[in-house]
């Protein structure tokens, strides 16, 4: 049940967490603290709470109505549930990729430029941010000679990328991935997962996945969630090889056959 | 239909659309009403557009479910099927009487922008609602405000149904004659308005003038046909841009 | 950071504000109509006003009666409903139901043109080619009539009640017409059992406004009914000139002294008509609220 801290720095430490939709208890009592520069798998059957749970580090729950929060989420140490917090600021810092990819109806190069252009950065930095941005997600050799193209042209493994690199262009400190390959083919999902492990030495990853392989291959550690409760969470050989709750057990083992 | 446009099309030359009507309106042409409602079109759009899309992006963007948002659409219903005459009561007795604008193309204009409103707050919103919703989150999950959200992801994407919406708007006020023929709409001038404070001629309520209370009705058939035929060809050639813009983007959406 | 804050409450209070305009403005034409038309009362008789019986404003004395008015509108409106609603509801069948993808694409933007061309015209048009027509054809008098009114008014109703009944047939969900069909009914057995019921609250929506809008049209009645105020019977009182309550207004207030009393009185047919459409779109919208389907998602 309690999270365990193994050596790394903790980036984000969640105690005691409760999320209410109205009258529906969402997530019980979660703690967990997540390590600096790993990547962090949340898995669970549909309607587990691990996409709610991660919903909950940006607060991007604040959009939905009804839903009330209690506990403690310190990311940095620093409480961002707290009345000092600006959400603004703290999306900046902790930035989010969602299930299906979601550029804007604009340029390639705008869709990257949107957060630094309005967190008020100068046209040169911009450019240098667009090119840093591309080549950390991986796109840049693909779209560097059609900047200004629409983004909406773009495959779905590219567009996801450029989503990736819309992220990156804030420059985060953690990243949240909210089941990023599910609209995906095979071979776009591999580009994703290796941008995702190339991008852990410089963010601090959360990825939700429903599909256990991807867990497997990409994590350092792991969280099994069930009906809103956080079953158990360790070192990802150790949750897929010797799991130590019954649950966790039957879930590994019924999808892997 | 094909009667006005037959008998209409032999009535139109050039001289009747930029001449002055002549001799108790029975010959001449009908330049100022055309002028007249140009005016009026750009004095009500210029107010209940903003008005219009501010309104329907506290609706969509802001306003939570509650007793605010439901007060604001009963509201907005209700203007919608408030007739046209009431309006012009009203711009009568608030416009002209009490704020003393007097009968002028500014009480007119005025009561045509609170009359087209509710059109323009609903096609605005429909805009707003087609926006994905995808769009907002990924804007605000890059640490984006909500107004700057709206107004660099959200806004450009709903404008073409909002144009469609102002069009449409465009359409109703050329062709409502009940509002100003009581709020400043003359029967006949001499003169061209020169102030928002002047009586005007408009094309609608000249075509009523001429086809009902002038001078000679059954000689001035030809002058009557050629102004209904400019009026259609206006609000007809206006509503069909609109339809035909709202059927491009909704085509490029579904693909 | 509170400085942003700051700046986007206030963004957002300015929204409210636009949004809150149309709440305004709803109240103001409350109080300037009422305002007026109650001053009539001051010296005119509330109940003679009501159930008066003659129309006589420039008379000495005069007489301010609202049932000639009322009811040449209502004759009107009734009149237009008869023969709009019908027609209206199949059409919208058809284009919902019936026809194909390339009818309902013609069909569809006809209607919206149909909704576009301005009232003046429309009265134009029945002035020249229906009046006549009906004199002819009905050897009366004059054409000018309640019946060329309400054929008029039908044909202005319609696209309201096209388009808003096809809204309401196409939200039929798809699951209750295949079960249907499934059971083997025929397609008009599956319309005329299933889907029209279940379409029923919004078609009546439909109808509430399209007699909204019917009641307050006023330019083509202006032109078309003849403008003569006495209490018409019925049936025979579409065949005779009707004077309704917009056209009242329209052609009497450019005659009257400001702040007379014959100026009230036009002011109080205004309330009367302004109580009137917002009763009919205050029960429309109750309608389409109560039976409206509950499409599981969506707001």
């Amino acid at each position: 049940m309690s999270g365990q801290n193994n050596g790394k720095q903790t980036e984000i430490e969640v105690r005691g967490l409760n999320l209410w939709y109205g009258n529906n208890h969402a997530l019980h009592n979660i703690s967990i603290d997540i390590p600096k520069n790993s990547v962090t798998a949340l898995i669970g059957p549909s309607g587990c709470g691990k996409s709610t749970f991660l919903r909950c580090l940006n607060r991007m729950n604040d959009l939905v109505k009804n839903c009330r929060i209690e506990g403690n989420v310190r990311i940095d140490d620093k409480d961002i549930y707290s009345k000092e917090v600006d959400v603004v600021d703290l999306r900046k810092r902790v930035g989010m990729v969602f299930q299906k990819p979601n550029p804007f109806p604009m340029s390639i190069r705008d869709n990257i430029a949107y957060g630094p252009k309005i967190h008020g950065f100068s046209k040169n930095e911009i450019d240098s941010i667009i090119e840093d941005a591309l080549r950390s997600g991986a796109l840049w050799d693909e779209v560097a000679d059609r900047l200004s193209t629409s983004a909406l042209n773009l495959s779905g493994g590219q567009q996801q990328r450029l989503c990736i690199a819309r992220t990156l262009a804030v420059k985060p400190e953690v990243i949240l991935f909210d089941e990023p390959c599910s609209a995906l083919d095979p071979i776009s999902t591999s580009k994703i997962e290796e941008l995702i492990m190339e991008l852990k030495k410089k963010y601090t990853i959360v990825i939700v996945t429903h599909n256990m392989q991807q867990a497997a291959r990409i994590s350092d550690n792991t969280a099994f969630f069930l009906t809103g409760d956080l079953i158990e969470y360790g070192k990802t050989d150790q949750i897929f090889e010797n799991p130590k709750m019954k649950p966790t057990e039957d879930y590994i083992t019924g999808r892997f056959g | 239909m094909l009667q006005i446009f037959l008998n209409g099309y032999s009535a139109i030359s050039i001289e009747f659309l930029t001449e002055m009507p002549r001799k108790r309106m029975t010959e001449g042409g009908i330049y100022p009403a055309i002028l007249g409602t140009i005016y009026l079109i750009v004095g009500s759009m210029g107010v209940a557009v903003p008005l219009g899309v501010l309104s329907a992006i506290y609706l969509n963007e802001y306003a939570q479910p509650g007793k605010t948002k439901w007060l604001i659409e009963m509201a907005i219903n209700n203007l919608a099927g408030t007739p046209s005459v009431v309006f012009g009561l009203f711009g009568l007795a608030m416009f002209v009487k009490y704020m003393g604008f007097g009968a002028s193309l500014l009480a007119s204009a005025l009561t045509l922008a609170l009359m087209v409103l509710p059109i323009i707050i609903r096609t605005s919103q429909e805009a707003l609602i087609t926006v994905p919703e995808e769009y907002r989150y990924a804007s605000l999950a890059l640490g984006v405000t909500k107004w700057q959200t709206i107004r660099q992801v959200v806004l450009p994407a709903a404008i073409p149904g909002m144009i469609t919406g102002a069009i449409l708007g465009v359409g109703r006020v050329a062709g409502e004659t009940a509002p100003i023929l009581l709020t400043g709409a003359a029967y006949f001038l001499p003169r061209l308005p020169d102030s928002i404070y002047s009586q005007f001629m408009a094309l609608p309520y000249h075509l009523y003038v001429i086809a009902t209370a002038g001078t000679n009705i059954s000689q001035t058939r030809p002058i009557q046909y050629g102004t209904a035929l400019v009026l259609l060809a206006i609000v007809l050639s206006v509503n069909m841009i609109a339809v035909s813009i709202r059927r491009h983007y909704r085509k490029k959406l579904r693909n | 950071m509170s400085n942003r804050k700051y700046q986007e409450k206030a963004i957002e209070s300015l929204l409210c504000l636009s949004g809150v305009t149309a709440v305004v403005i709803l109240f103001l034409i409350c109080i300037f109509l009422f305002r007026d038309g109650l001053a009539l009362f001051q010296n005119y008789s509330f109940i003679d006003f009501l159930i008066g019986t003659k129309w006589y404003p420039t008379s000495q004395p005069n007489q301010f009666g609202l049932l000639p008015l009322l009811f040449g509108s209502i004759i009107v409106t009734f009149g237009a409903i008869i023969f709009s609603v019908p027609l209206g509801i199949a059409v919208a069948i058809y284009i919902a139901e019936l026809a194909g993808e390339k009818e309902a694409d013609v069909l569809k933007p006809l209607v919206e043109i149909l909704a576009g061309i301005p009232s003046v015209v429309y009265g134009f048009f029945g002035l020249v080619v229906l009046v006549p027509l009906l004199q002819n054809i009905l050897d009366l008098p004059t054409g000018q009539t309640a019946l060329a009114g309400s054929i008029m008014l039908g044909i202005m109703a319609l696209p309201t009640i096209i388009s808003m009944s096809e809204d309401a047939i196409s939200s039929v969900p798809r699951s209750i017409k295949d079960g249907s069909l499934a059971l083997g009914s025929t397609e008009w057995q599956t319309i005329n059992k299933v889907i029209l019921p279940a379409a029923l609250s919004g078609i009546s929506a439909a109808v509430m406004l399209g007699i909204g809008r019917a009641i307050g049209e006023t330019m083509t009645v202006m032109m078309v009914t003849g403008n003569t105020a006495i209490i018409p019977g019925f049936p025979d009182g579409l065949f005779v000139p009707v004077r309704t309550m917009t056209a009242t207004i329209a052609l009497e207030m450019g005659e009257v002294p400001q702040g007379s009393e014959h100026f009230y009185a036009l002011f109080a047919i205004g309330s009367v008509l302004f109580i009137t459409t917002f009763i009919t779109n205050i029960v429309a919208e109750y309608i389409k609220k109560k039976y409206k389907f509950n499409m599981g998602a969506g707001q």
